[in-house]
């Protein structure tokens, strides 16, 4: 673990740049002052053991940004860190860039051979209007 | 809840009592957790009537999801909303067809097609599913092929405004329909529902959550999608 720990203090110090980052903000960012070894965190499952190669899980503290808090986990196998989780980070549209871009098209009614048809819950009386009760009756 | 439920197995080797085994469970499902009966364990949990630690283990399992995706929609999502009864059917839904075709799988069934109320789940495709048009209820606005998976539709055209954005109180009305493909009917029924109630911005949501893929519609007929949504190419120039 004594290795372990200036790691993980990098890792934070590294992490909470891409969490400020803005073009106008240069404020210094402030390093975990110290990380909470996994032992006494019920929820870091990993073993522990001092031998050597076990896995343990490090829980950084957390730390304040201007975004709000930030907090992170870090998995060592050995002395090498095998994953990182954000346990806290803020409600930002910077957090939220990591979805997936969305395509948009123009809403089109179009007629297809389909196996099957979801829609919205359908109700029995809508069902008899339904594509899916043709479907059915062409089945049967 | 009461809703159509059409299944299609296509395995030659499965026996019909797997099909009603299907049937008994949903009835079942609908016994249990229906906020419609009064003498139900959801209707008994909602008056207060049952302690957390009382509850059957798979309505803690529903509780569980509600609570999930209520902390995750910050509160959009919420089976007990402001000023209306504890309602948790659109967990309950896709939870309990889930199971249901754990039980086809169970029975020796691969390939089959399992419909409830819109919410559909594949097994062995190639499976073409059909989205219907938010508008034209004969119409389609996609298709979508799928193997394994799940495909769950939140909508206003069939029950009205009956999705509520528990922040508000209010009925959802910023989309006009959302559909959701994920791995299991449970996450993609939720997600749907749980879009649906964040109203525009649940379509960005939806698209970050795990596995999922997203075909949103709107208010202004704007349809926005995830690149990787399985819509059958060509589809679209097919349907000029």
């Amino acid at each position: 673990m004594k290795r372990a720990l200036p790691v993980l203090v990098l890792s934070v110090a590294g992490l909470i740049p891409v969490w400020r980052y803005a073009p106008s903000t240069a404020t210094t960012a402030s390093p975990a002052p110290a990380a909470t070894p996994a032992a006494s965190d019920p929820s870091a499952s990993a073993s522990s053991g001092a031998a050597s190669g076990a896995a343990a899980v490090v829980r950084g503290t957390t730390v304040d940004t201007e975004k709000g808090p930030v907090q992170v986990e870090v998995t060592f196998d050995g002395d090498t860190i095998t994953a990182v989780r954000m346990l806290q980070q803020p409600q930002h549209p910077q957090t939220a860039a990591a979805v997936p871009q969305l395509v948009e098209e123009t809403l089109a009614a179009q007629s297809a051979d389909i196996d099957t048809v979801s829609g919205a819950t359908v109700t029995s009386d809508g069902y008899r209007e339904s594509l899916q009760a043709a479907l059915d009756a062409r089945g049967a | 809840m009461g809703f159509p439920v059409s299944l299609r197995v296509d395995d030659p080797g499965v026996p019909e009592s797997a099909a009603d085994a299907v049937f008994a469970w949903l009835r079942d499902a609908d016994a249990r957790f229906s906020p419609f009966r009064p003498d139900s364990e959801v209707s008994r949990y909602g008056r207060g009537e049952l302690a957390r630690r009382e509850l059957s283990a798979d309505l803690t399992e529903v509780l569980g999801l509600c609570a999930h995706y209520r902390t995750a929609t910050g509160g959009a999502f919420d089976v007990r909303p402001p000023g209306r009864p504890f309602d948790p059917c659109a967990v309950v839904k896709g939870w309990s067809v889930q199971r249901a075709a754990a039980l086809l799988t169970a029975a020796g069934a691969r390939r089959f097609c399992l419909n409830a109320g819109g919410d559909v789940i594949t097994s062995s495709g190639p499976w073409r599913v059909g989205v219907r048009h938010p508008e034209l209820a004969d119409r389609l606005c996609t298709v979508l092929e799928l193997t394994d998976g799940a495909v769950a539709t939140s909508a206003r055209y069939e029950r009205g405004d009956h999705i509520v954005d528990g922040r508000t109180g209010l009925p959802a009305t910023g989309l006009l329909s959302v559909t959701v493909v994920a791995p299991t009917l449970t996450v993609a029924d939720a997600v749907a529902t749980a879009a649906f109630a964040l109203g525009a911005e649940g379509v960005g949501w939806a698209a970050g959550q795990d596995g999922c893929e997203v075909f949103a519609v709107d208010a202004e007929r704007r349809v926005l999608r995830t690149p990787g949504f399985p819509a059958v190419a060509g589809e679209r120039a097919a349907a000029a």
